[in-house]
């Protein structure tokens, strides 16, 4: 009965229009005052102590790193890639936009931020090579909500945070689900394309797709970093976030320079000669080389007694110089020898070294740099007070032992796993339609995580279910996030995108049938990585 | 009356603050966003610090983690004003829209209640009593009690400095650490209070935004329309 007045009290509040984190706040803060008759200072004390949820903090730093590399420039990049890599089957176009949104949301992991980025060059693009406008933005609005479900992903560490369940775990459980999502949502789009006789783009041939690929790496090597980092053991979710955002900081403002006091200087300058090009080239490559490779050894011995040795060192440094000299001598004409183009490269370097340092402090602390932290944390606060309330309301829930007395019930009238996975999806699906993902998570999570122990359902795979659960609740009517984005960037009306997404949305809800009822496709990759999950609750 | 000395300090604060914000609002705006900025870079250069202290150092500073996680909290406290003041946070706004406009208006207005409802329930509750009900604890009771047996924090000290000058015991009061949740929570009851002003007045529309994408799709609103 008491929970019944509970849940009345938040759902009441928030079709009021109060804000999510006051409804939820408010009605366990009302809950304790007047039924529950306990002492207001807990609840105080616990809003103060949702800092202490160390996994929670990884989450203004992924928001950052996020904001620094959801620019345009950034997309451009990637999906410059995907077209190379699968624009040329029929449907091409189509189908390196859902790769260029999977690749935008590993790095953003916010599916409006995807959206609007890759969408605004895509759709584009698209329909001047004659796709009409719906199927267009059908895909976009599908393909952007992978960001929650590819890792790194927030849904995920707010999931991991409220279930004690491994952050490592359910990123590597992500990533299989990730990956399959997006190729069916590919197959699909070439089922249409061979159907309507959708255009190819030429092949550019492989030397070109090698070319995006190095353009795009240094974005998607912020994945490397934030996986690897956690595998090898050498940081904390957390501190690899914060790791993330501040290589991603770097990337932003002095190597893409998509922002910042550096903007206006590329790293080669019209009036440089083609020695110099060739030599700069090269030392690049092979001083890029060197830093990821020192980078992925640093994970894979950095645990370890010895750490890194000096052996480490001196064969990367002769990989990476032999990468250098190789490409010098095979781009270099008769004119001019090895010595020459590394002499030549030496004032491009001075240079862009000099404007990094002269900048360096401008560029860090300048506008561009403080507008857009100040962003990501904006977006940090908003996400982090729902988050503390819908603790409180949790806490509120365990209190009354609303969880147990649920689990129970339902164990009592004969759930299986199979129907209580039915259940969980409906709920979510319902759910996911009214609440922001990561709230809904952390009041759902402790209800059904005892009732899925019960039943044998695996932690992680439950955790995947429930994402998908959310990106789902992103594109169905009527409160989905990306439809109302894709129907403002593109001026469709919202019941036109509606209609326009739902053929792929049928794809997801198959997709969605398939993670709840084949555990094996989230749990076999971080079972095989990381030995079998075990539950101490 | 003795034991309302915190209410009234508080209270002197947040009308300090108010005023200087009538005053100079441009600059009490910006320090309000620095503050926020200033806190997450902190804990960006601390962690990134132990990081780069434990592989390259083999050292490290033990109250990293206390830090980080009290900052931590600062930040949401310190934010969720500054939320509501900006519009910031997220609601569900489907019946809203689907009222006529003086409903509508009343139910902001009832938001901006619940606000300071939320603010003044969790500072102290006593005024409930006052109206009949039973009540305990509350912010403020928890952080006098917190004052008065000056109990320290576990591993945050004061710097060296400090404690000789000040001559104060080495461990961080716990009663310093907590004050961010007073003014927080004083704060929120101001923006509440000045969000019902707004919306009353029609300054103000809502309290809220329908969604965490609203800038976003306003900056780029049509730009793919044909």
């Amino acid at each position: 009965m008491d929970a019944l007045i509970l849940f009345a009290l938040v759902l009441g509040l928030l079709f009021a229009g109060v804000p999510v984190g006051i409804s939820l706040g408010l009605s366990s803060i009302l809950f304790v005052t007047f039924i529950s008759h306990d002492s207001l200072s807990s609840v105080a004390i616990s809003l103060f102590g949702v800092g202490n949820h160390y996994t929670l903090l990884a989450i203004p730093f992924f928001i950052l790193a996020s904001s620094f590399m959801s620019t345009g420039g950034v997309a451009k990049r990637l999906i410059d890639f995907a077209i190379a890599a699968v624009g040329h089957f029929r449907g091409g176009l189509a189908m390196a936009s859902v790769l260029a949104c999977m690749m935008f949301a590993a790095l953003s992991g916010s599916s409006p931020a995807t959206v609007v980025a890759i969408g605004s060059i895509a759709i584009a693009g698209m329909r001047k090579v004659g796709y009409s406008k719906e199927f267009a933005s059908g895909i976009i609005a599908n393909a952007g909500t992978l960001g929650i479900l590819i890792p790194p992903s927030i849904v995920m560490v707010v999931y991991a945070a409220s279930t004690d369940v491994s952050v490592g775990r359910m990123f590597l459980a992500g990533i299989i689900p990730g990956a399959l999502a997006g190729a069916m949502l590919m197959l699909a789009i070439y089922v249409v394309a061979r159907k309507r006789n959708l255009p190819a783009e030429s092949w550019k041939g492989m030397f070109y797709l090698l070319h995006a690929g190095k353009q795009a790496s240094w974005g998607l090597f912020l994945v490397i970093i934030i996986m690897g980092g956690i595998y090898g053991g050498v940081f904390t979710p957390t501190e690899a976030a914060i790791v993330a955002a501040i290589y991603s900081m770097w990337v932003a403002l002095f190597v893409y320079r998509d922002m910042g006091p550096l903007q206006p200087h590329p790293w080669l300058q019209d009036s440089d000669t083609d020695v110099s090009r060739v030599g700069f080239q090269g030392t690049a490559y092979g001083a890029s080389l060197f830093f990821m490779v020192s980078i992925l050894t640093f994970f894979a011995v950095g645990t370890s007694e010895e750490g890194m040795q000096a052996s480490h060192w001196l064969s990367i440094t002769i990989v990476s110089a032999v990468v250098c000299f190789a490409y010098i001598q095979w781009r270099k004409t008769d004119d001019f020898s090895l010595a020459n183009a590394l002499a030549a490269a030496v004032p491009i370097w001075r240079r862009n070294v000099g404007l990094m340092l002269k900048l360096l402090i401008p560029a860090i602390f300048g506008g561009q740099s403080r507008q857009t932290i100040l962003e990501g944390t904006r977006t940090t606060i908003m996400l982090m007070f729902i988050i503390a309330n819908a603790l409180l309301f949790a806490h509120t829930l365990s209190a009354e032992r609303i969880p147990q007395m649920i689990t129970e019930w339902m164990v009592g009238i004969g759930f299986n796993w199979f129907t209580f996975l039915i259940a969980v999806n409906i709920l979510l699906l319902i759910g996911g339609q009214f609440m922001e993902p990561s709230g809904l998570l952390v009041i759902v999570a402790p209800v059904v995580f005892p009732i899925a122990m019960e039943l044998g359902v695996d932690p992680i795979h439950l955790g995947i279910i429930m994402v998908v659960n959310m990106e789902i609740g992103m594109i169905t009517p009527p409160i989905g996030l990306n439809l109302f984005v894709t129907s403002g960037i593109t001026g469709m009306s919202l019941s036109q995108v509606v209609r326009a997404a739902l053929p792929f949305v049928a794809v997801l809800m198959v997709f969605l049938i398939m993670v709840t009822y084949i555990p094996a496709i989230s749990s076999w990759l971080p079972t095989l990585m990381m030995g079998p999950e075990i539950v101490t609750k | 009356m003795a034991a309302y000395w915190p209410h009234l300090s508080l209270l002197i604060l947040i009308a300090v603050l108010w005023l200087l914000e009538l005053r100079f609002y441009n600059i009490m705006h910006h320090i309000e966003e620095h503050i926020l900025i200033t806190i997450i870079a902190l804990i960006m250069v601390v962690s990134f610090g132990q990081v780069v202290a434990r592989y390259g150092f083999n050292t490290g500073w033990s109250a990293a983690l206390e830090f980080n996680t009290i900052m931590f909290s600062w930040l949401i406290l310190f934010g969720m004003s500054y939320g509501i003041k900006t519009n910031l946070h997220l609601g569900v706004d489907i019946v809203l829209k689907a009222l006529p406009k003086p409903v509508e208006k009343l139910l902001a207005l009832f938001g901006a209640l619940c606000v300071i409802g939320y603010g003044l329930i969790l500072l102290d509750p006593f005024w409930l009593e006052a109206l009949g009900f039973k009540v305990r604890g509350g912010a403020i009771d928890y952080w006098a009690k917190m004052f008065k047996i000056g109990i320290g924090a576990e591993e945050l000290r004061y710097p060296m400095w400090a404690q000789e000058w000040f001559g104060i015991q080495a461990r961080v009061h716990r009663w310093v650490i907590l004050s961010p949740l007073l003014l927080g929570l004083a704060l929120m009851v101001l923006r509440g209070t000045q969000a019902f002003i707004d919306i009353f007045t029609g300054k103000r529309e809502a309290l809220i935004s329908a969604h965490e994408a609203e800038d976003l799709v306003e900056e780029n609103k049509n730009i793919l329309a044909e």
